[in-house]
């Protein structure tokens, strides 16, 4: 643990944030499923409409916006037709839906795949390269100084909420403390609060990521995804996993093909994917397919081409070799053919 | 001489062409008996039938054909659809109604445009309540509830017919929706935000 804060010291001090465009490490780390988790220990986050008119309000607010409408990005970090709120429900807020203030607290973790300590901005940033197709906003950016200060104004509201603090408001801290994320030694908590929640123990919060889904009976086939997806999911995302689009507003997400997100980003995995439809899917009901088909359609929908993997220099195999060593098809050949070949064109921005 | 009569014919074909076109040419026979109660216009009648003007044309078809399975049950309407007894008379008036233009919305409202919403009404179209798991109508009935493909329009929508609506899906009288999301979203509605929402979607004008 020392070490660690030692490095996460060196980290503030020297500040590696400016690296983050030069080198690509493998940001998208597999996300961390845990078993559900009773539904009273979950953070609430304070009501949007409590955010004070302030400096540092306004930070959080323009967090928000940027949240659920981030087509107010595209061609410049967006390079898709995604929002963040695609994929996590209630602008970020639901447990279980990968809650940014799971993965605030959580934040800055060390990653021994790239034998770095990633802060929770550069976190941020291995969203919009991956899940966004685009190219990450600088560290001090207004962009991703808004998202960790909507990430952190969700978190800190929640805990204060939990530990009968209601009545506290939200310590405004600075962009600096806020990027590094809530498991940095330097982010003070309240005493109770950080009595009750060592630092090892604040990337375990309940609810934190997608709940893991037992696996399923059969391995999962894309055949049978296919027909779960036609009778269940088509209605919203398309008969070809285009989403649906009017008057310019892509209201659902395309699930594959050049709008949506890319060979990099965590969804592509189809343990990841099928934990996330399992627990989300269908919009406003949850919980309807059962595990198999959960499954079965993770698997159909990540085996359709999209965006190319950015760390991708032109040897598939050697990526595949390096980078996706997990549940997924990339790769590998669907119907005759190399999946990852066709891709479509990465950092899809002007 | 030649030439005057040809202007003349011009002029008179103009005329016919300029009385007829609006109220008549366009409307295919079939269409004719929906008139009485939704307008010429397709803007509808309140507290009668809802505006069906520049509705998407698959959702209306959807529609008809739940009123003759029996998925929506509306004494009324469940005989008029009787008189399309074709596919092609179903396709013919939906693709008429979806044609007509709707009223144009000037401030188009985005999800995340505003943030400290305090009307309870809006913040359920825009943000919902997922203490009880309601998405933002916005999300699936789009930008100010302008309708995204086969998600109607709910904008400048008749505040009874919304409100009739969300009670049909409630108690039943109307099913069909896939996965059955609608329904399941209405049945966590109180009476009272029913109510405010009717009125929230009739004042987008």
């Amino acid at each position: 643990m020392k070490t660690l804060s030692l490095i996460l010291g060196a980290s503030l001090l020297f500040s590696t944030f400016a690296s983050a465009e030069t080198n690509l490490p493998d940001r998208q780390t597999e996300l961390p499923a845990h078993a559900k988790a009773a539904s009273t220990e979950y953070l609430v986050p304070r009501d949007l409409a409590t955010i004070p008119n302030t400096e540092f309000g306004n930070k959080v607010k323009q967090g928000y916006s940027l949240f659920v409408n981030s087509q107010t990005m595209r061609g410049q970090y967006v390079g898709n037709e995604q929002n963040c709120a695609n994929c996590h429900m209630q602008a970020g807020m639901k447990a279980n839906s990968a809650p940014l203030w799971g993965a605030f607290m959580a934040y800055p973790a060390y990653r021994k795949k790239n034998d770095k300590v990633n802060t929770y901005a550069e976190r941020i940033q291995g969203c919009f390269k991956y899940s966004m197709n685009g190219v990450a906003p600088a560290v001090d950016s207004p962009e991703l100084v808004a998202l960790t200060a909507y990430s952190y104004w969700l978190a800190m509201g929640g805990l204060l909420d939990k530990y009968d603090m209601q009545s506290t408001q939200i310590p405004e801290m600075s962009d600096a403390v806020v990027q590094l994320g809530g498991k940095a030694d330097s982010f003070v908590l309240p005493e109770t609060i950080a009595a009750a929640l060592p630092i090892e123990q604040r990337n375990k919060l309940a609810g934190r990521g997608y709940p893991k889904l037992a696996k399923s009976a059969q391995t999962p086939s894309i055949e049978r995804g296919e027909i779960v997806y036609k009778q269940t999911c088509s209605t919203c995302h398309g008969d070809s996993g285009q989403g649906l689009k009017q008057d310019g507003v892509q209201s659902f997400p395309p699930l594959w093909g050049k709008g949506s997100f890319n060979w990099g980003a965590g969804m592509h995995r189809v343990n990841t994917a099928a934990f996330f439809i399992y627990e989300n899917m269908p919009l406003g009901k949850s919980i309807q397919l059962s595990n198999q088909q959960a499954w079965d359609v993770a698997a159909f929908m990540n085996s359709h081409e999209r965006p190319q993997d950015p760390r991708f220099t032109g040897d598939l195999k050697a990526n595949q070799e390096q980078y996706h060593n997990h549940q997924g098809y990339y790769g590998k050949t669907v119907n005759g053919k190399v999946v990852g070949e066709n891709a479509f064109p990465a950092e899809a921005v002007d | 001489m030649p030439m005057k009569n040809i202007f003349r014919s011009i002029i008179g074909l103009s005329a016919l062409l300029l009385v007829q076109a609006p109220a008549f040419s366009a409307t295919p026979p079939a269409a004719m008996v929906c008139e009485s109660c939704h307008g010429t216009a397709g803007l509808g009648t309140p507290n009668l039938a809802p505006m069906l003007a520049g509705m998407d044309k698959d959702y209306l078809v959807e529609q008809i054909n739940h009123f003759k399975n029996g998925n929506r049950k509306n004494p009324s309407m469940t005989s008029m659809v009787m008189t399309l007894a074709t596919p092609e008379s179903v396709q013919q008036v939906a693709a008429f109604f979806a044609s007509l233009p709707a009223p144009t919305i000037s401030n188009i409202e985005k999800r995340g445009d505003n943030v400290i919403i305090t009307d309870p009404a809006r913040k359920l179209v825009y943000q919902g309540d997922w203490t009880r798991n309601i998405p933002a109508c916005a999300t699936c009935h789009g930008p100010s509830g302008l309708g995204v493909a086969h998600f109607p329009r709910l904008a400048s929508q008749h505040a009874d017919y919304i409100s009739n609506q969300l009670t049909a899906w409630q108690n039943k009288k109307r099913t069909g929706d896939k996965n059955n999301v609608m329904a399941t979203i209405a049945q966590q509605l109180t009476a009272s935000e029913i109510q405010h929402l009717a009125q929230y979607f009739a004042a987008i004008k």
